[in-house]
Order: C-alpha cells, then structure tokens, then sequence
C-alpha cells in the first residue's frame, strides 16, 4: 500500500521538474532581445525602398549584440534591444529601435564608449529588468540614468566652459547653480569646504545602498533620492539642517551637477579636461568665493535673519553699520577660525581649506560698501565700570532679545553673547559702539543718544556685565 | 460770623498750609494704594515706565509699532522669509481675541499676550520679568493709546468647548472635505504648506506682505491646542489676510477643520 503512495510521488515531483527543466530551456530559446531583433528585422524589411536594402535587411543575423570596451573594463549588451540606435532610418521609430537622438553618437562612436559610461546600467544584462536595474528587487548599483540627468555624464570628459556652449546646457546650468547657491559652504569638495554636511566626493557614483531611501517616493534609485532631497530636504532625511533656496526645475539641474560627482576616472585617452577644479577656484574673484562658501547662510548680508533650521540668528554681515564699526583684523580672524558653538565654519587652510588669499578675496568683498567715515571713537577708559548697575540694565534692555543669561539660541533674536568670539576676541571698545550706535537695519537698535538715549555710562555698565556673562553658566 | 472772620484774618497765614497738608494726606493715601515695585503714584503711570522701558523699542513712543527695532526677519524651514512687524496699539486691531471679529479684544486676551509673549514673533514672555499688577498697569498704558477703547463697546468672549470626537478619523475627513470646500487650500496651499496660489499676494491691513500660516511648521503662533486653533477660525485674526468663519461655518464644520488642521501640523510635511 505504501508503495504505491511513493511511486505516484516520486512520478509527480518528477513530471513538475521536467516541467520547469522544458520551461527554462524555452525562456533560454526566446529570450527578450530575440523578440526586439525580429521585429527590428521585419520593419526594415517592410521600409526596404528597393531590393538590395531588402536583400540586406532579410540577411540580418539575429545575435546578442555586444561591444567590448578593454580600456573602460565594459561589456556593453544593450544594442542587442537597442539595436537601430546607430541607424537614421529608425529616427522616428519606437523607443526601443529608435536612432539615438542629437548627434551625440556622431563624435561618441558606439565601439569606442559603449552606452553605460553614460546611461549607466548593467551593460551585461539581456533583459530588461536586469539592464535597467531600476525595480526594488534588482539590486544593481547603478540603475539606468533618467535622460534628464544624462548630461551628467558629459562632465567626466568635458569642461563646463565647453558644455554651456555644445550640448551640455543642462549641467553647466547646474555647475553653475551649485556654484552660487554656496554649496561648498558646508560640504567640502576636492579639499575645500565647510564641515556641517557631507563631503560630496564621489556622492555621484555612491551606489543605491549609500542612500536612506525610507521616504524617497516612486523608483527608489540615487537620481530620485537626490531629486527630492533638493526638492525638500526634510522630506528625506527628517534631521536634515540644509538649507536650500531654489525653484521649480532648478532641483533637475543641481541633480545633474550632483551626478557628476564621481570618483571613478576615465581613462587619459578620453578625457578632454586641461583645467582642474582647484585652479579654476584660484581664478575666481570675490564675490564668487562669496556665493561659493557663504551665501546660503548669509544671503545679500544686508539683514540679519533669524533662521528656523539653525535655531539662530544669522548676522548680517555686510551691514554699514557693522563694517563702519568692525576692522578688517578681526573680520579676518572670525572667518579663519570661526565661531565656535555656532554653525559659522573656521575657514583658515588647515580647517575648511580657504587660502589665505581667498579670505582676503573675499574679506575685499565683504567690505566693498564700508563706509568712508568711522565710528566715533568710545575711548571706554575715561569710565568707571559698574557691574551691579549694568546687570539691572541688562535685566530691562538687552536680556528680551539676548536671553537672561545672554546665551543666545532657539526662540531667541539676538546673538549670543556667551561667545568665545564676543567674550575674549571682541574689543569692549567695539562692543560698547555696538550698543550705542546699534546696527542700522537689524533690529539691534542704537541705545545711545542717537537712539533710546541711555547714557554713556550706562552702555559702560552694560558691556562690563556682559562681558562677565562667560563665567555665569 | 463777625468771631469768623476775626479767626480768618487772625490766622491768615495759616490756611495754605492747612490746605496743604490736606491735600498731602490725600495723596499719601492714593500712593499708599497703588505704591509698586516701580514706586509711581498710579498705575498708569507706572504701566508707562514700564512700557518705555521694555516695549517702545519695538512698539514705538506712540504705540503706532513703528519703534526703532522695526521689521524682524525670521526664515521658516521651507526657505520662505516672514517680515514681522510689531503690533500697532494706535489703530488697536488685534489678531490674538476670543472675541467676535471687528470687537476689541477683552482685558484677559490682553493679559495673555504680555504674559505669553508670542515666540514665534520674538515677543518676549513677560511670566517671569513682571509681577500680575505690572503686566495689568501696562496693559491699562496700552489702552490709553487708543481711543478705540473709549468708543468701542466691549464684547462678550466667545466660549470654547472642545467636542467629544474632535481628531477622529472620520471629523479628520469632514475637515479635508471642507478645507477644500471653504477654500482654506487658496491660501494655504492642499498640502497646507502655506503655498496656495493666491499666497503670495496677500497683505495686511498696514499694506505688509503677509504669508499664510505653513501648518507644517507644527506650531501656531497663539500655540496648537485644539481650543487655539478653533478659536482661530472663530474670530479670525483681524487685520490680516484671515477672515472669521464665525458666521459662515456651523460650530461643528469649525471643529472638524480643527481636527484635519491638526493632523497637517501633525504631519510635517509627510504622508505616513
């Protein structure tokens, strides 16, 4: 009786494995390249214009296409779907046929670039999904790049100077963007940069595990990831403090730029760029350092802003009233080292990498609109200091915008005052100008005679209580 | 009445000092009663010291907001810069009431400002600076500003009851169907996001530009509490851009826009 139970068994499981041996053997024999290279064959027979053509067309021979690149280590297989990318007769074909669009090709022969190095994808791949790569379930580190972004690709073998003038208008746009919106501010490239995001170093050839995907809707490839990271930050990373000010399609843009980030080299052979991005930084006046490095948190510099992702106020900088009081000697020492406790980067070269000369550019710039005539000088010695009757007067004028212990910080409009920068480097001279002249255009009002009329004496009192500020905790 | 006068001429001198000494007492007595920390003879006075001191920087001598401070930027998260400008106690109109739009708020409503303070402008708390009776003297200095509150008739604070199924899944949904339908998403955008199509246009009634909350910022300037933000949408906040839904919407439709506001602050910016 049970004999007859494992003979039938063994006879099914037997018959369900000739199944899916038969059923592998056909996927084998008409794989999905085969399907596109008949077809592609039937419609050049049916356009053949006359009998040779005809003859040529029906003698096609349906293979796996394939272009081995040994300089690029590539093995490209997309033209064996692909295959009409190089023939004109299929410029309005479907995309699958289609002619490749431009005249990219014409300069870019297939045999010497393949179509990864600047598609990206699985060139060995012969199907589909596996090529593509972009589904959740294939896992490919590089999925096929969306043709908006492809200009990235450019920027591997070409300058940008040659690209805003031939075929690569969107990611000169983009370098261009990346260069005045003051990325570099905070994420350091090729050695120089601010400190408070990512080193951006290759971030374009990061592979999609590099990239918190949990929020990231649609296709989950880096290209969306840092599509909508640009879009809104906080939307992908919850934590994130970047700060970002742009429109509409110029996420698109920057996206580019960002693709062209990667760390892998072409080959000599290739590339077509005699100018490397640090001597190009070398030769940029001023103000372009400015929106290089600053102007994301600095904006114009004209206002002071309190700013709800720093949960601080950011001080403008190029105020009159600040440079009229301010020297080029301690300007120069908050941008090389600093302000610790805030986000204000130290900028000397063996920090975030500036040069020397390049502060000083931009500590030109910064001060271009400095006033001719200079602040009346205080001359504090001529005064007593009482501290006692500058903490009543810090308790009534100062401590609503400054905080009771001048700490500064979230919900809080003034400065901090607890600053090592304002507590040690500052000369209570200038802070004492500070508080008598104010700052026009921020709300740091004039507290002398020129404003709510406190006596000098007073501003004496109130600047030695601040500056006791630092030992009370 | 000839002994009288005889008294009077006798002592002559005497009378202006009697006087005086009168009238001393009399304000001996006053001081005694209204004696503070600030040491003035009334509260009025002494709500003005301590306006000069603390408030004229921003709220200027006159009351009318244009004080030295000026406009105050703040950057939200989404980039967008807010201008905010200090309130003017001359033309007393007043977002923070519980009462009916076009009233002059009440003296609590007043009160819970100076006490409150209002962080997300900058206006600072006053709980532990001032004592009750300061904020209550400055706040009668501030009445004095205007002469709104001689003519103007005070109004009955409108009462707020929470109902029982307020943030309930299906009030949630009545609130999104009439966020739609009332329009709210014109200003402040489908997402809530303060983005709608007419956001950028929008000032008040001093000709500032003004920006429709972004309810994604999770942080009502009169605070979040389900209360706050129905009266909100009660009273409206006078002066801007924010009409009363008091006679156009049923207490009910009130607090279901309540329910689905909440749940955009909620949200942050993300559907989960």
């Amino acid at each position: 009786m049970y004999r007859k139970f494992y003979v039938s068994m063994s006879l099914i499981s037997g018959l369900i494995f000739l199944a899916f041996m038969l059923l592998t053997g056909f996927r084998e024999l008409s794989p999905e390249w085969k399907k596109y290279q008949n077809e592609y064959k039937e419609l050049l027979i049916k356009n053949a214009k006359d009998e040779a053509t005809k003859k040529k067309a029906k003698s096609l021979d349906v293979k796996i296409q394939q272009i081995y690149l040994s300089s690029l280590k590539r093995i490209d297989r997309c033209t064996s779907c692909h295959i009409g990318v190089e023939n004109p007769l299929m410029a309005n074909a479907e995309i699958v046929y289609k002619q490749h669009s431009g005249d990219y090709l014409k300069d870019h022969p297939l045999d010497k670039f393949g179509c990864t190095i600047c598609h990206n994808g699985q060139g060995r791949a012969t199907n589909l999904k596996e090529a593509h790569g972009a589904g959740r379930d294939t896992h490919w580190d590089y999925p096929i790049m969306p043709l908006k972004y492809v200009q990235s690709s450019c920027a591997q073998c070409h300058e940008f100077e040659m690209l805003k003038q031939n075929r690569g208008e969107i990611v000169a746009a983009g370098e261009k963007l990346f260069r005045e919106k003051g990325c570099k501010g905070c994420h350091k490239l090729n050695g120089i940069g601010g400190i408070l995001g990512k080193a951006l170093g290759g971030i374009g050839s990061q592979p999609i595990a590099y990239f918190p995907m949990k929020y990231v809707k649609d296709e989950q490839t880096p290209y969306s990831w840092h599509k909508q990271h640009f879009d809104d930050p906080r939307n992908i990373v919850p934590e994130s403090e970047m700060k970002i000010d742009i429109k509409d399609k110029e996420s698109d843009l920057l996206t580019t730029y960002t693709l062209t980030l990667r760390s892998d080299e072409i080959p000599q052979q290739y590339r077509r760029i005699w100018q490397s991005p640090r001597s190009r930084e070398a030769a940029m006046d001023g103000e372009a350092l400015y929106k290089m490095y600053c102007i994301a948190c600095h904006t114009s510099g004209k206002y002071s802003i309190y700013d709800d992702i720093f949960k601080r106020t950011i001080p403008a900088i190029m105020n009159p009233a600040f440079l009229k009081s301010i020297d080029d000697k301690f300007l120069k020492k908050i941008i090389e080292e600093g302000r610790s406790e805030t986000q204000m980067t130290a900028w000397k070269a063996d920090a975030a990498g500036l040069s020397d000369e390049k502060i000083n550019k931009i500590l030109q710039y910064i001060t271009r609109d400095r006033p001719a005539e200079k602040s009346e000088p205080f001359i504090l010695s001529r005064f007593n200091q009482n501290i006692k009757n500058g903490e009543k007067l810090y308790e009534v004028r100062c401590q609503m915008c400054h905080g009771p212990k001048g700490e500064g910080g979230e919900k809080i409009l003034g400065i901090s005052l607890v600053n090592p920068v304002v507590q040690k480097e500052a000369d209570p001279e200038f802070l004492a100008i500070t508080v008598r002249d104010g700052r026009q255009g921020t709300p740091m009002v004039a507290f002398g005679s020129k404003g709510l009329g406190l006596e000098n004496q007073d501003i004496v009192n109130i600047v030695a209580y601040v500056r006791t500020l630092s030992s009370k905790k | 009445m000839k002994q009288v006068q005889g008294f009077i001429k006798k002592y002559k001198g005497i009378i202006p000092v009697f006087f005086l000494m009168l009238l001393s007492a009399g304000l001996m007595a006053t001081l005694q009663k209204t004696e503070n920390a600030y040491g003035l003879d009334t509260k009025i006075d002494s709500g003005k010291k301590i306006y000069e001191e603390r408030c004229l920087i921003c709220h200027g001598a006159e009351g009318d907001g244009k004080g030295l401070v000026g406009v105050i930027r703040r950057s939200e998260k989404s980039g967008r810069i807010m201008e905010i400008y200090p309130r003017d106690f001359v033309k007393a109109v007043f977002k923070f009431r519980t009462t009916s739009t076009g009233c002059m708020p009440t003296d609590e409503d007043l009160l819970r400002t100076i006490e409150n303070g209002i962080s997300r402008s900058f206006m600072p708390s006053t709980k532990e600076i001032l004592s009750a009776a300061e904020r209550e003297a400055v706040k009668e200095f501030i009445k004095t500003l205007s002469e709104w509150w001689e003519e103007e008739e005070p109004c009955e604070p409108i009462k707020v009851k929470k109902l029982e199924w307020v943030g309930s899944f299906s009030s949630v949904e009545k609130g999104k169907q009439l966020y739609e339908k009332m329009k709210c998403w014109e200003c402040h955008g489908h997402e809530g996001k303060g983005d709608g199509p007419k956001a950028e246009d929008l000032k008040d009634d001093q000709g500032h530009k003004v920006l429709p909350f972004d309810f994604t910022t999770g942080a009502l300037k009169r605070g979040s509490s389900p209360e706050n933000v129905y009266i909100t949408f009660t009273t409206g906040l006078d002066g801007t851009a924010m009409p009363s839904y008091e006679d156009t919407l049923e207490e009910e439709d009130r607090w279901h826009l309540v329910s689905y506001t909440l749940k955009l602050m909620q949200l942050k910016g993300r559907d989960e």
